[in-house]
């Protein structure tokens, strides 16, 4: 269960600060076939924001934002995404993730074709990541127990002595 | 004996008089009081509409200022400006700014941004300048062989209000050189000052009044509410 943080110094620049982290994780990932970086890397840096707002601010402050199930959603849609593009080659008579043969539907020619479906693929994969990353670091930090279900769960039963 | 009873009548009659005025008063302070509670339910009803309005208001500026810096900031990341990347920067801000508008400006009234803004951007020339002054008496007191330093803790009650006016004084007191704050408890500052100088600076309370102006706290909103007000007549006339 993670609790509200005591520090105002440290509470108030976090939470300045999320907004510039999370645009420089879908910077990395949207320059990931320019630049280093990519879909891994950006999602971890995009969970670690999450996990930062969770810290300073607590579950009970941040839960309208950051919500288990949302994340449940979007790491399933990440890999969605991801296979969806795989398969779409595949259905386009090439190999899983052949990215030249998606040249037909976007109407480009194959290089650039492969580029937007790389950006494509990234972004699923970057999806993914974070919303395993924060529900990795919800499921540890509450120890599977949501603080809004603990009602659900009851009191542990008291250890007679 | 008639005495007697013409007065026990006139007492019981008094007495009756009396009860009946207690109540008269009752009732009409019963009155007085549904009337006022409601009329303040009125109001409250009133100030929440205004607030509904202020507060649609606020969230759209700051969706629309935390965007454009964003969008600056992607645009000195990505370096790239052709059509398709700047696309792409417009959709991610939308989508971070949609995400924490509430973030970056928290409970900033609409239409302080920009005194605020204005006002802090004086104050970081003026804070450049303290910094550089005790920059030079802490080095002196480093050089100086006998090393008169008198470090201490003081605790040092502040009368600044929201959190970010908070922060920003303590992260002034803590880059000028001399000064540390250690932390924030309540409303008090806990800072760890090198000699009796810096101390004595720091209660004399310059570097507060001037967030406190910068954010208008404290007895600020009036005085300088007082004095633009008294420059536009000056200027009317």
């Amino acid at each position: 269960m993670i609790h509200r943080g005591e520090d105002v110094i440290i509470r108030t620049i976090s939470r300045m600060l999320i907004p510039f982290i999370q645009i420089y994780a879908l910077y990395v990932i949207m320059h990931g076939h320019y630049s280093p970086g990519g879909g891994f890397q950006g999602g971890v840096i995009f969970g670690a924001s999450f996990v930062l707002l969770l810290l300073t601010h607590g579950y009970h402050d941040a839960r309208s934002r950051v919500s288990e199930k949302t994340m449940i959603v979007f790491s399933s849609m990440g890999v969605l995404i991801y296979a969806g593009i795989g398969f779409l080659c595949l259905v386009l008579l090439g190999n899983f993730l052949d990215y030249s043969m998606l040249a037909g539907i976007l109407h480009v020619d194959p290089a650039h074709a492969r580029s937007l479906g790389i950006l494509g693929v990234e972004i699923g994969v970057g999806f993914a990541v974070m919303a395993v990353m924060v529900s990795i670091f919800l499921d540890i930090s509450t120890g599977g127990v949501l603080p809004g279900e603990e009602e659900d769960v009851g009191e542990p039963p008291v250890k007679e002595a | 004996m008639e005495v007697t009873l013409l007065v026990q009548a006139a007492d019981e009659s008094f007495a009756i008089l009396e009860k009946a005025r207690v109540r008269a008063v009752d009732l009409m302070n019963t009155a007085a009081k549904l009337t006022s509670e409601t009329r303040w339910m009125e109001e409250k009803k009133v100030r929440a509409i205004f607030r509904g309005a202020q507060e649609t208001r606020a969230g759209l500026q700051n969706f629309v200022v935390t965007f454009v810096i964003l969008f600056f900031f992607w645009a000195l990341l990505s370096g790239k400006y052709d059509t398709f990347h700047l696309s792409l920067g417009v959709i991610c801000c939308g989508i971070v700014a949609s995400f924490g508008h509430d973030l970056l400006f928290h409970n900033v009234r609409a239409g302080d941004m920009r005194v605020i803004a204005g006002r802090f951007f004086l104050y970081v020339p003026w804070l450049f300048y303290q910094v550089v002054l005790s920059n030079f008496h802490v080095a002196r007191l480093v050089l100086s062989p006998r090393l008169p330093i008198d470090p201490k803790l003081i605790r040092y009650k502040t009368k600044l209000e929201s959190d970010t006016s908070m922060v920003t004084l303590a992260n002034s007191i803590t880059l000028t050189p001399g000064t540390i704050t250690i932390a924030i408890e309540n409303g008090e500052f806990v800072v760890h000052a090198l000699s009796r100088k810096v101390a004595d600076d720091l209660n004399a309370g310059d570097m507060e009044d001037k967030v406190a102006h910068i954010f208008m706290e404290a007895d600020h909103i009036y005085i300088q509410d007082v004095l633009d007000v008294a420059r536009i007549f000056a200027a009317l006339k």
